[in-house]
């Protein structure tokens, strides 16, 4: 290989753009842990001292872990319907050839594109016309709505990578359709099934441009709440309840990635 | 194969989703561009046809260059992310699948947090006590706090930051694909590397910058949450006005036309994008042939 002063130059900057976009990425949620922990009473980074006292005062917060306990639930819901409606549109996706299938497959992904706000208005004007008023009804139509491009888009990439003659092989030996069901495709699905929920689950827990416009007011969802408390003003007890988000999420994307990582070896 | 196209939709596995798609977006889509040809300036679409709010929006200069605004951070937000996510894309797929793990997990981390806490995170670091300012202060480079936050350049550089995982993630997949023999088979013709990447890995990655671009351009162009918070009132988004207009100003009608508005944006770049695609690849394709 012919390496002249261009090469030189080029690897430089490619080592300086690597450097910059992973710590840029990562910059806000380092920025917000080291806040949550300082003594003062206004946000400081670097925190002065460290203590754990704004982490208490969150967790005696009732707003606040209300806000927790709603956001954790919705997503969980939210997770099991996407994953039931996007498991079996998938299924149909992948296994079928229909008139439409391209039609339905793009329908199905453009929630990703469509802005929040046209969503979050048309959900508010379909509840207040069909007397359902600030239900919760709309949030969990718009989160899982929102959270099934991913459902779809993981499942379908899965299953068209899926070796369907281990399931003629377990037909042939007289396994019965749902024991092919339980003991080959779903193991085998796994890591797919796996991610598709954790992405289902951090899509909705982690939603707030849906959130923000079908919140009502019985329940507020966390990151709703954090987003209205900003506005006002910049408490350390901010900082610990979105390190709270943080801890949930990331348990979730790392629990998932081993679990999905090792079924793949 | 031929034949089973014409099989009919197996109903029990799509009725969910298409009852779902029905009420979660197209019903939704259809009252909103409905609402945007409604009289009224309340949160009730009164009946009747009316262009009323679509003449307020475009013959009024603020809303226009609101419009203008959002194409040109949507814009500068997707090139920024093109020029410094692609080679990070790239990277990780010519990575050994060993080494990409804790990468792939840096990638996907601020993809899937909360964007509350990621916009909180910069409001801290550029606030007047915040990281950024203490450092110049510190260097001598100002002599007081300045005001970092509430223009146009932080709010482009927060949506960089916040939609980079998209355009890694895409040019990934796409170079992952790319035969890394092609890039030797250049090398040994004593090709440098600017050359490879501009006659082999820029073309063949073609298809993955131009699809990452476009979806950080329309994610982009659609938010809301960002610019409110990072620009405040100085930076006037589509998105932010929208917000403004449904859920403080409480006047549903106009702000569906401001919806209505956004949304033909991002249809229209999605089908540009589209068209743009089709014709450089059959072009391509013809080239190769003759």
């Amino acid at each position: 290989m012919r390496r002249d002063l261009s090469d030189v130059v080029l690897a430089g900057t490619g080592r300086l753009v690597r450097v910059f976009v992973y710590s840029t990425l990562m910059l806000p949620v380092v920025v917000v842990a080291g806040a949550s922990v300082t003594t003062t009473s206004s946000l400081r980074f670097p925190p002065e001292g460290f203590t754990l006292g704004w982490y208490r005062a969150a967790y005696d917060s009732e707003p606040f872990m209300d806000s927790l306990r709603t956001s954790t639930l919705l997503a969980l819901f939210v997770t099991v319907v996407a994953m039931i409606v996007g498991g079996a549109v998938s299924f149909a996706i992948a296994r079928h050839e229909f008139r439409g299938r391209k039609a339905l497959e793009a329908l199905l992904l453009s929630p990703l594109v469509i802005p929040a706000v046209v969503l979050g208005l048309g959900l508010l004007q379909l509840l207040a016309m069909a007397g359902l008023g600030r239900s919760p009804i709309g949030l969990v139509l718009g989160h899982v709505v929102t959270a099934l491009p991913y459902v779809v888009r993981t499942l379908v990439a899965s299953l068209a990578l899926f070796d369907r003659t281990l399931e003629d092989a377990a037909a042939s030996l007289r396994a019965s359709p749902f024991r092919t069901l339980r003991k080959v495709t779903l193991p085998l699905l796994a890591p797919g099934l796996v991610s598709a929920a954790t992405f289902a689950f951090v899509a909705s827990f982690g939603n707030v441009t849906i959130s923000v416009f079908l919140g009502f007011t019985g329940s507020v969802t966390l990151p709703v709440r954090i987003f209205a408390s900003i506005e006002n003003s910049y408490d350390p007890i901010l900082a610990a309840v979105s390190v709270l988000v943080v801890i949930v999420t990331l348990i979730l994307v790392v629990a998932s990635e081993r679990l999905a990582g090792s079924e793949r070896r | 194969m031929k034949g089973e196209s014409r099989e009919a939709p197996p109903l029990a596995s799509i009725a969910p989703a298409i009852l779902v798609l029905a009420f979660g977006v197209m019903v939704p889509a259809y009252l909103l561009v409905r609402t945007s040809f409604s009289p009224g300036s309340t949160t009730e679409a009164l009946p009747g046809w009316t262009f009323e709010q679509w003449v307020k929006f475009l013959g009024d200069p603020y809303y226009l260059y609101s419009v203008f605004e959002t194409l040109v951070i949507a814009a500068a937000t997707s090139l920024a992310c093109l020029l410094l996510g692609a080679p990070v894309g790239y990277s990780i797929a010519r990575l050994p699948p060993a080494k990409r793990r804790w990468r792939m997990i840096l990638v996907i981390l601020p993809l899937s947090l909360s964007l509350v806490v990621v916009v909180f995170g910069w409001l801290v670091l550029m606030g007047r006590t915040g990281l950024i300012n203490n450092i110049l202060v510190g260097l001598g480079l100002v002599d007081a706090p300045v005001r970092l936050l509430f223009n146009t350049p932080i709010v482009i550089l927060v949506l960089v930051q916040q939609f980079l995982p998209y355009m890694i993630l895409t040019v990934m997949s796409v170079c992952v694909q790319i035969d890394p023999v092609l890039e030797d088979a250049a090398a040994s013709l004593r090709s440098n590397r600017l050359a490879t990447i501009r006659r082999v890995i820029l073309p063949l990655a073609f298809p993955g910058l131009a699809a990452g671009a476009t979806l950080v351009f329309v994610l982009s162009a659609v938010a809301f949450v960002t610019p409110r918070m990072i620009g405040g009132t100085r930076v006037r988004m589509l998105g932010g006005l929208v917000y403004d207009q449904v859920l403080v100003i409480l006047n549903w009608p106009f702000g569906a036309a401001l919806a209505t508005g956004l949304f033909v944006i991002v249809l229209g770049v999605l089908g540009l994008s589209n068209v743009l695609l089709a014709t450089t690849t059959s072009r391509r394709v013809a080239r190769h042939a003759s």
